[in-house]
């Protein structure tokens, strides 16, 4: 038998709807307590990875501008990736040396370092790529600066 | 005399309050309702990653609109957010019939879109092409298996090579729009995710005057949130025909037809298994105190097991014994990570680079603590919707595989439920998902 659906209390919603506290009001202020710290928990964990995210694109972004000084052109189709050589911040940025779709000409490779300072960063050195290469140590040729010194060309 | 002239006051501004709030409330629709037509014009433009590539079934929404970028999507999210907190906040503000003409209407509009910030219903219809196109099995094979086939080149590049997760009921339900063609298909998907959305939807109203709630206000609650309308109904996900199945077992149960719940509980799972966890708190709250197995318990059980049965030899006999397991594919997605999820969060507050198979271990032992708590809880008179709602909630929180779409399954208990706790805690999970997705609008990449 089904029971009929009590009427609805006009103005009342679940914002109003716990009133009576199962359990006691001892026990329901034990979860609330553990619930807000959790809910801390979880908030200070957002805004730590959005700051930590925000800072990456900061320095994503002082990784192109560094490489668009240094090659004097002003592509923005580059590739950047982060130098697994360590645990750094160093990152690598490719980008085409002449006018062209992604990676369809001969491509400089940077390897960019230190902290940003007015919009870039330190060019360390770097190494070019022939055209339709991907950045592997078997394509690299002409190293330059500090990756010619550790052998990462061929 | 100076108290009564600040009680005064205050009784003034609150009838200017009372008297501004319809207006603001029907400001907030149209703004709401206008920010997803921005949306959708926009998106059938085209961009990918937010809009993924598809068929184009939204050409002739093309012309008004301009690129979706990941700025202007943000800040359509956050004005849309804003709204719908708005609303809520304003609440009674707007008739009912309004609400649900303002639901309807972000439905329609969304429907009518270009799929939205997911590939997974490309997946959905892979694997119902596999099945019924290609005879293969797609408990057992990854879309990579037909590779040939006009929907391979839209399915989620994670997912080329992964057997479908979703439960049997589900991929015999999508069996039979792979025949309709790619588009046919893609619409048949979408008319899915709007029904089960409006079968959540209505029962959602059902249940909240069955509890004595504003049935418009828990519409508008569900029916109007960012992450449902644009990532759940948006990317026309599966989860809301799980969702239809959970709040038709809430309304079953509230209408004393324990049988039938149970079974729909079992329906839902076999959609997406999530959905199972409501029927230890379903027992637990229909028993009887000093009687083993009382009437209505042993009406659960045995529509939960008659339910069982029928599916298992259904899914047996198309699917074959990988059709049944579906834990193990829970399993499998959950050892997945993913970098919204809270616990990759966390993992970098405590200097880590991210979970390790240890913390899966230390979230799943977690998770268990919670939810046993919370059965106790239940034991003792807890409200069984509101402890199945936040086991929901913790399954999501948890979990180191989160998707917008997970954040949806603890909402529309927590509108029902007698603890506004879990209302509280559901929304500003979501809002902290959203500021998540912030960065790009924070610091854009240039």
């Amino acid at each position: 038998m089904s029971a009929r659906p009590p009427t609805y209390v006009q103005g009342r919603s679940p914002w109003r709807s716990s009133a009576r506290r199962p359990g006691g009001p001892q026990l329901w202020l034990v979860e609330s307590v553990v619930l807000v710290l959790v809910g801390l928990l979880i908030a200070t964990a957002t805004g730590n990875d959005l700051s930590r995210q925000i800072h990456t694109n900061h320095r994503l972004s002082a990784d192109m501008s560094t490489w668009r000084a240094y090659a004097h052109r002003d592509f923005h189709s580059l590739s950047v990736s982060q130098d697994i050589s360590g645990l750094t911040t160093n990152e690598i940025v490719c980008g085409n040396t002449t006018p062209g779709l992604p990676k369809e000409r001969v491509q400089l490779c940077l390897l960019v370092k230190g902290p940003v300072r007015n919009g870039t960063r330190s060019v360390a050195g770097g190494w070019y790529l022939p055209a339709r290469a991907e950045d592997e140590h078997r394509y690299r040729y002409a190293c330059f600066g500090a990756p010619a010194y550790e052998g990462r060309c061929p | 005399m100076s108290v009564a002239v600040e009680r005064g006051e205050r009784g003034l501004a609150g009838a200017g309050l009372r008297q501004w709030a319809p207006a603001a409330a029907w400001l907030l629709a149209l703004l709401l309702a206008a920010v997803t037509v921005k949306l959708v014009l926009d998106a059938a433009v085209g961009h990918r990653p937010l809009v993924p590539a598809s068929p184009d079934i939204s050409a002739w929404l093309r012309g008004p609109g301009q690129r979706l970028e990941y700025r202007d999507f943000l800040i359509l999210l956050l004005v849309f957010s804003g709204a719908y907190a708005g609303l809520l906040a304003l609440r009674g503000a707007l008739p009912a019939r309004a609400s649900i003409a303002l639901v309807v209407a972000l439905h329609v509009v969304v429907f009518v879109g270009p799929i939205l910030l997911s590939t997974d219903v490309f997946s959905y219809i892979a694997y119902a092409r596999m099945g019924v196109e290609h005879g293969l099995n797609p408990y057992t094979h990854g879309p990579i298996a037909i590779m040939h086939d006009p929907v391979y080149r839209y399915v989620g590049v994670d997912w080329k090579h992964v057997a479908t997760a979703y439960g049997p009921l589900y991929t015999l339900i999508s069996y039979p729009l792979a025949p309709l063609g790619l588009k046919g298909a893609l619409w048949g998907m979408k008319v899915e995710a709007l029904v089960g959305s409006a079968g959540t939807l209505w029962l959602v109203w059902r249940c909240a005057r069955a509890r004595g709630y504003e049935p418009a206000w828990a519409l508008l609650a569900v029916g109007a949130n960012p992450l449902y309308i644009i990532y759940g109904l948006g990317g026309a996900h599966n989860d809301l025909l799980m969702l239809m199945a959970m709040m038709a077992a809430v309304s079953l149960t509230f209408s004393g037809r324990d049988g039938a719940a149970a079974a729909a509980v079992v329906a839902g799972a076999l959609v997406k298994v999530t959905v199972a966890v409501l029927l230890p708190f379903m027992f637990l709250a229909r028993r009887e105190r000093g009687q083993l197995l009382a009437r209505r318990e042993r009406s659960l059980l045995l529509g939960a097991a008659a339910a069982l049965a029928v599916s298992a030899v259904a899914a047996f006999a198309a699917f074959g014994a990988h059709g049944l397991d579906v834990v193990a594919a829970l399993n499998r997605d959950a050892a997945f990570v993913s970098t919204d999820s809270f616990p990759t969060e966390i993992a970098h507050l405590f200097g880590k680079p991210g979970v390790f198979p240890v913390d899966h271990d230390l979230l799943k032992g977690a998770l268990v603590v919670i939810v046993a708590l919370l059965l106790w809880r239940t034991w003792h008179g807890f409200d069984w919707v509101a402890a199945a709602g936040w086991t929901l909630l913790a399954i999501s929180v948890t979990s180191t595989w989160l998707l917008a779409w997970y954040l949806l399954w603890p909402l529309p208990l927590a509108v029902i439920a007698r603890d506004r706790r879990l209302l509280v805690a559901t929304l500003a999970v979501q809002v902290l998902f959203i500021a998540h997705q912030l960065t790009p609008l924070l610091a854009p990449v240039s």
